[in-house]
């Protein structure tokens, strides 16, 4: 093989790119491409599982149907009553102040 | 069209869910910010901004934290990717002849 100047190969690889419509990287720096190139996986990775069925979700979406599901009927009592004997949730706080005493203690509590 | 099959749910297998759903949301602008963090024609600046965006998202966002679970039982080890089912349901299953394809076999 005869001996070919490195700058004529240079624009030899040039001509290359320009012809075959590549990006001309001669230092072969990272460009990142390759995270354009892959194709998304969150639409696949959403399909992974069967569709659920929720029935209360279904009944709530749906009053007209009047599904009664037992063990939604027997959580909502059992809420109902707990409520009623001042053990249900806490209040939201509604501005950040407000609970911040509380923050403090639990920052203590870690410790 | 076949009838909708319903999987099992517990918490992992909720988790999961919740983990895909970030992935998905996320994932448009991750892959942006990784194009930009990964470029080494871009000034380091512009790069080091980029990859502080990135270490920001919570880990409901990285691919790398789901897990494809058992869409029969929810259970994480032994589940064969081909089916998305564990090895016992998968056998199960088979030997039912509800997978296509699948025989038993003796030699």
């Amino acid at each position: 093989m005869s001996f070919i100047a490195p700058a004529r190969m240079q624009l030899l690889k040039r001509m290359q790119c320009s012809i075959f419509e590549t990006s001309y990287n001669p230092e072969n720096l990272r460009t990142g491409a390759k995270y354009l190139r892959k194709r998304l996986r969150g639409p696949s990775m959403m399909q992974y599982y069967p569709p659920q069925l929720n029935i209360p979700r279904l009944a709530r979406q749906f009053p007209e149907l009047q599904i009664d599901y037992l063990p939604e009927s027997v959580r909502v009592e059992d809420v109902k009553n707990l409520k009623a004997r001042g053990k249900g949730r806490p209040k939201k706080r509604k501005t950040k102040a407000e609970g911040k005493s509380m923050d403090k203690d639990k920052g203590k509590k870690k410790k | 069209m076949p009838p909708p099959q319903y999987g099992w749910i517990n918490a992992r297998v909720l988790r999961d869910m919740k983990r895909r759903k970030g992935v998905q949301e996320a994932e448009v602008m991750r892959r942006a910010y990784l194009l930009v963090a990964r470029n080494q024609t871009l000034p380091a600046q512009v790069r080091h901004q980029a990859q502080l965006q990135l270490n920001g998202y919570d880990r409901y966002a990285r691919p790398a934290e789901v897990k494809n679970r058992c869409t029969a039982t929810g259970r994480g080890r032994g589940v064969m990717s081909e089916f998305g089912l564990c090895r016992y349901q998968f056998r199960l299953k088979a030997l039912a002849g509800e997978i296509n394809g699948v025989s038993r076999v003796t030699w």
